[in-house]
Order: structure tokens, then C-alpha cells, then sequence
């Protein structure tokens, strides 16, 4: 019998009266990306922290690899990789001394050179800790997570705080993972990173599960599809586009109108509709649902800012 | 083993590579020992001066004896306290940890009158019992030595017919700052372990070191044994360095045996528990950090590190009884220059009892896994 990765049963983790996690449940196949997507608060470290062994949940079961966490965690910590939001280390350890020294508790054999090398840390691996941008930590946290080449990773916010760029590196990091067949439990509050990267998603909003699926079915099923902006308008062309049957929305201060598209009503129809009442524009962008505007939608809350801002 | 084994060569490794921690820590002790040494070589003040005065005839102090004794009194320098001519003058003034005690012996009356009657082809001897290792042993045998000449003078009109002979308690002929050195031993010992738990405990937290450590198979008691270990050897290298510059700057005459370094261990062990009980309940690592100052402080003022606890009020004395510092104080002082070993064996045992009974009830409180 194939074991999933991970199984949640009605886990639950309370605080006084605040469910931090509330009666959720989920599996995660082994090979997969699974995505825990949800803002700060929701609940995802708290339940990614359960599964590492290292909080005891209030009621429920979990198991990982087959473990139950509340009996076994010797044996799913030497089986998991661990990347901590923001992973800190020892100061004045170098690259490759730390490698080792994580290596070392474990008790495994590692090619220190190896890791370093597929984290493309190589120029820095003689670098003391303290003198690495925050990028090159979190690769250096990713190589940390691989020392006793697990089964399952768990990367928690792992480009959280992090430019573009080092976002972007450690994403290719995370695809060589996958492709390296382990199983990746990523937690997120990037909408684009889950989108990007994971094969399933979960939406946690407020300890709950919202929604779970893969990015294109949450899309599909919970996203306003594309819509349409137009720029430089004027506000008469609302009750032209709202006398199509479709949903307008007009930013005052932009001078522009959103419409929502659907199946009957294409932009073609639109433009033409416009030209009649000889209603002029700047210009125009197609625009297409997110992750973003599926967690909008079920939880009338926005989920990010940071990506946006960049 | 072999996981306690690396993260000891870590903590070493950390340790040397950071050199203000490596700096203080060389620092901080050659500072106290350079700076206290100089200020009690040469401090003065006046104490209790114990008299067992022997030299009695039909159950009455003679007149000579009591002559004496006035004239000690009349400086105003001691308070004089009387001692039964009956006890072993020496060993009860180590029994009672007293800085000093002078004996008149029997015949000392009609030895005084030959003196003079003789011009001073016979003397008479006064025996004065003192403790090097305070500062009040030396000053009270100055002021004796001048007062016992002024009475030679005024009885016989000439010098040196009394002579007063020093007897230390402690063998050998030490200094001041050769009894300050153990007190400084057991004040490194205590600070690195308490603040070097403080640290690991609290800034570690803070900083998600502690949180990645614990998704490793490496277990808190091997964590907790690997850093206690860390911390005696650090302390142990405290003590040679410590030792080093005594020997060096003031020629300090001390031993260093294995119950004085048991008693390091102990102490290491003892403050290593402490400093993981405070940030287990002070968990911001700076006001963990000034918990720890509250609690070595006083401790050092308060058990004897640079004081000689006779020069404290009785009530301050009473609380250095339940210092565990005190007897880290007093065992390393036994064992590193009395030379008393059964003495300091007593309250080696008493430190090590009690730093493993601290050091579990640490170990059981401190927690990897939130709640």
C-alpha cells in the first residue's frame, strides 16, 4: 500500500479560546509540491511546525512518511528536511562547516561540496554565515534541509523577505527538488510562488481550510477569469458596459474601468459597443485571474502585498 | 556521542573564532585580578583582635598582661576579644576564620621584669596568630608590632625587650593577592556558565537557531551535555589564564589540584543550571541577560570573591552562608592555597551535590518543543 507523504486528520491546535488551527484535514502525495497557502496568522507555521515534531497538536491526528507525530518523532526527524522561516545559523560557521555540522546530527555521511554546489553557493562556501545576504542564507538553509537526503522537505516562507532575484534562484532550487523526486510541503504567503511552483494548493484563512486543489482548478472554479482594463476613459462608459450584461468597475483616480469578461460577451463586443457612443481610450490590457483573486474571492481579504509592491 | 562530540567542537570553534567574546573573556578576569590585587595590597583597616592571654597567677590576669592589653585597647585600632587560655590558640583561630590572634603566654609578666632587669639579655615573646589572606592580618600585626614597642618603651625605656613573632596561619608565605586569585576563579567560572547559558538559551530562541536544531535527531540532553561541557572547559581555560597572569604579574603561590578543578566543574555546572532556569523564565534574551547580572553581582560582593567576609556586617555574613558562591569561595581557597583538602573536598562536594541537582532541574525545564 502506497503511503502518502503526509495525512491530517481533524488536527486542531487551540490557544486559550483562538483555534490557531481549526479541525483541518489533508494528504499529500508523495513526489508532489504541495503549497499551504494563507496570509501571515492563518495558521500555516503552526501546523507546519506539528508536523516537524516540534508542537503538540491540541486534538487530531497527523502522520508523516506513516509516523503518527505525536509518538514518533525520532523516527520522521531523521526522515525530514527542515527549512525554518528565516533560517539563522551560527555566526562564525562557514558555508560548508554548517553543512557538516547539520550533516553530523543527523549522523550522515554528506558531500558537503556536492550540496554547496547545487545551491550554487560554491564561490561562498568558505564565507562565514554572518557575511551572506539573505538570499544566499536561504539557499544555504536549503542545502541545510538535504543533509540526510530526506523524504519529505518542509520549506516554510522560503523566499519570504527575499529580492526578485533571490526569490527567483531559490524557486529553481525547489524545481530541482521536485525533480530529484522528493516530496516538497511548502507554506507561503506568495500567491505567485504557489502558483508557480506547487502542484496542489491549500488556502488556509483563519486556522480553515478554504479551498484545495491544483492552481488551475482553484482558478478556474473560485477566480473571476480575465477581465478586461481599460485605461484613460471616461466614466460615461460604464453604462455602456454594464448595459452588456457584464460586471465594470471604475477606478476614479486611474481613470480606468475593469470589466470582468465571461463566455458571452468577448472584446471585440466591448470596443464596438464603445466606438458607437464614440467613448475614446488609452489603453487597453487583458488581464487573468490569480491565486491572488481566488483568496480574494473566498475570503474578501487580500492575501499579499509584498508581490505586488515589486 | 558523536553529535555531542561536534557540536562541542562547534561551540569551541564559535568561541575562538569571536574575538570580543575570546577578548573579555581573557579580559574580564586579568582586569579584576590587576585592578583588585593593587587595591587590596595596600588597604588598610582595623578589625577584632582575639587575646588568649596564659599568663595568669592565682586565677588573675597578671598586671604586665593586663597593662598590654589596655594599651591594645587604648588605640582604638581593635575590639578587643578575649579567648579561654584553655583552647589550641592555632587551630581555633582557623576553626573560627579569624584574621587575627594574639597569645600572652604564661610567665610572660615575670619575663617582661627580667627583660628589664636584665637590659634585654632576656626577652620576653608574644605569639600573634594572623590570616594572610585578609588584609586585616597584616594591618593588625603592624599596629601590634607598634604598639607592643611603645609599652617596651614606656616600661623599660628601651626597645625590643618584647618581641612579637608572627605565626600565619596558612602555610608558606603567601600574599594578599595569592588568597584573591581562587575568589576570581570561581567568579569566572560562575559568569561564563550563567551568561553562556543565558545566552544560548535566549538569544538562540530569538534568533531560530534552537527552533532548526530541534528538527535534527540531536536530543536536548545531548545539546544540554555538549554545551556543559563547553562551558567547564571554558572555565577551566579561565582559570589557567586567570592563574597565568596572577603568576606572572604578582607571583602568586597557588595549587591546582584536582579538587580545585572538581570544584570548577561544579561551580560551571551549578551556574550552567541557574542561567537556564532564568531564560527559561525571563525569555527576552536581554532581560534574561539582566537577570543574570542581578543574581552574580551581589553574589560577588556578597561571598567573599573581593572581600574578606569578616569586614562585612553580621547580617551580610549570614546571607554569604546561603550563597552557593561562598563555598565555591571557600572550597577553592581550601584546596588552592590552605592546602586544606578535607575542608575544600566538604564544600566541593556540597557545590557538586548542588550543581546536579540544579543543573536536572535546567535540563528538565528547558524546552525545545512549543506548547
Amino acid at each position: 500500500m502506497n503511503v502518502p507523504a503526509i495525512r491530517v486528520e481533524s488536527l486542531v491546535k487551540r490557544y486559550g479560546s483562538l483555534a490557531a488551527v481549526d479541525n483541518i484535514s489533508f494528504t499529500v502525495q508523495k513526489g508532489e509540491i504541495f503549497a499551504f497557502l494563507g496570509p501571515n496568522g492563518a495558521g500555516k507555521t503552526t501546523t507546519v511546525e506539528i508536523l516537524e515534531c516540534l508542537r503538540k497538536a491540541t486534538s487530531g491526528h497527523a502522520y508523516v512518511l506513516g509516523f503518527d507525530v505525536g509518538k514518533d518523532g525520532r523516527e520522521i526527524k531523521k526522515r525530514i528536511g527542515v527549512l525554518p522561516q528565516d533560517f539563522n545559523s551560527f555566526d562564525l560557521l562557514t558555508v560548508k562547516e554548517t553543512i557538516e555540522y547539520y550533516a553530523a546530527m543527523f549522523g550522515a555521511k554528506v558531500d558537503a561540496v556536492r550540496l554547496v554546489r547545487l545551491v550554487d553557493l560554491m564561490d561562498k562556501k568558505d564565507a562565514y554565515f554572518k557575511n551572506l545576504s539573505g538570499g544566499l542564507k536561504q539557499r544555504l538553509g536549503v542545502a541545510v534541509a538535504l543533509v540526510n537526503d530526506p523524504e519529505v522537505l518542509f520549506l516554510d516562507e522560503p523566499t519570504a523577505g527575499l529580492d526578485p532575484n533571490a526569490r527567483h534562484e531559490v524557486w529553481n532550487v525547489i524545481r530541482g527538488l521536485k525533480q530529484q523526486g522528493k516530496t516538497v510541503f511548502l507554506t507561503t504567503h506568495y500567491m505567485e510562488e504557489a502558483e508557480v511552483l506547487a502542484d496542489v494548493v491549500i488556502i488556509i484563512h483563519r486556522g480553515k481550510i478554504v479551498a484545495e486543489g491544483t492552481p488551475e482548478e482553484l482558478i478556474h472554479k473560485y477566480g473571476k477569469r480575465n477581465f478586461l482594463v481599460l485605461k484613460k476613459i471616461d466614466r460615461s462608459s460604464v453604462p455602456v458596459v454594464e448595459g452588456m450584461g457584464l460586471e465594470v468597475g471604475y477606478d476614479e483616480v486611474k481613470g480606468e474601468i475593469q470589466v470582468h469578461l465571461n463566455q458571452h460577451s468577448g472584446i471585440s463586443e466591448i470596443l464596438q459597443a464603445l466606438a458607437v457612443k464614440n467613448i475614446g481610450f488609452g489603453e487597453l490590457e487583458l488581464k487573468h485571474s490569480s491565486l491572488e483573486d481566488v483568496f480574494l474571492n473566498l475570503t474578501g481579504e487580500k492575501l499579499s502585498v509584498e508581490v505586488e509592491a515589486e | 556521542m558523536n553529535r555531542v562530540l561536534v557540536d562541542l567542537l562547534a561551540s569551541l570553534r564559535l568561541y575562538f573564532r569571536n574575538r570580543t567574546t575570546l577578548f573579555w573573556s581573557i579580559a574580564f578576569p586579568c582586569i579584576l585580578i590587576i585592578l583588585f590585587g593593587a587595591i587590596f595590597s595596600y588597604s588598610t583597616t582595623s578589625y577584632d583582635l582575639y587575646v588568649q592571654n596564659m599568663d595568669v597567677e592565682n586565677g588573675q590576669a597578671t598586671p604586665v598582661s593586663m597593662l598590654l592589653i589596655e594599651a591594645l585597647n587604648v588605640t582604638r585600632a581593635f575590639s578587643i576579644k578575649p579567648v579561654e587560655a584553655s583552647v589550641n590558640a592555632t587551630q581555633y583561630a582557623i576553626d573560627n576564620k579569624l584574621s587575627a590572634l594574639l597569645v600572652i603566654p604564661e610567665g610572660f609578666q615575670n619575663e617582661t621584669l627580667a627583660a628589664n632587669f636584665t637590659h634585654g639579655v632576656v626577652s620576653s615573646q608574644l605569639t600573634l596568630i594572623y590570616d594572610q589572606s585578609s588584609t586585616t592580618g597584616l594591618t593588625t600585626l603592624s599596629i601590634v608590632r607598634g604598639v607592643v614597642n611603645e609599652f617596651d618603651l614606656q616600661f623599660s625605656s628601651r626597645p625590643h625587650y618584647i618581641v612579637t613573632q608572627p605565626q600565619t596561619i596558612a602555610p608558606g608565605r603567601f600574599s594578599f593577592i595569592d588568597f584573591f586569585v581562587p575568589g576570581v576563579v570561581g567568579i569566572g567560572a560562575m559568569t561564563l556558565s550563567i551568561f553562556g547559558a543565558v545566552e544560548i538559551n535566549t538569544r538562540y530562541r530569538e534568533n531560530g537557531i534552537l527552533h532548526k536544531i530541534a528538527t535534527t535527531p540531536l536530543t536536548r540532553i545531548e545539546w544540554i551535555v555538549s554545551k556543559t561541557i563547553f562551558r567547564i572547559l571554558m572555565s577551566f581555560f579561565s582559570m589557567g589564564i586567570i592563574i597565568i597572569v596572577g603568576v606572572l604579574v604578582f607571583g602568586v603561590k597557588v595549587m591546582v589540584d584536582p579538587v580545585s578543578a572538581l570544584m570548577v566543574a561544579a561551580c560551571s555546572m551549578l551556574f550552567s543550571g541557574i542561567g537556564m532556569i532564568l531564560s527559561r523564565f525571563v525569555r527576552d534574551a536581554d532581560a534574561a541577560d539582566s537577570a543574570a547580572n542581578a543574581v552574580t553581582f551581589p553574589m560577588m560582593v556578597l561571598s567573599g570573591s573581593f572581600f574578606p567576609l569578616e569586614m562585612m556586617p553580621p547580617f551580610i555574613r549570614s546571607i554569604a552562608t546561603v550563597l552557593p558562591l561562598t563555598y565555591v569561595n571557600n572550597g577553592l581557597r581550601d584546596a588552592m592555597i590552605y592546602g586544606n583538602q578535607l575542608s575544600a573536598a566538604y564544600d566541593t562536594a556540597l557545590i557538586v551535590a548542588l550543581g546536579v541537582v540544579v543543573l536536572i532541574v535546567g535540563s528538565f525545564i528547558t524546552k525545545w518543543e512549543e506548547d
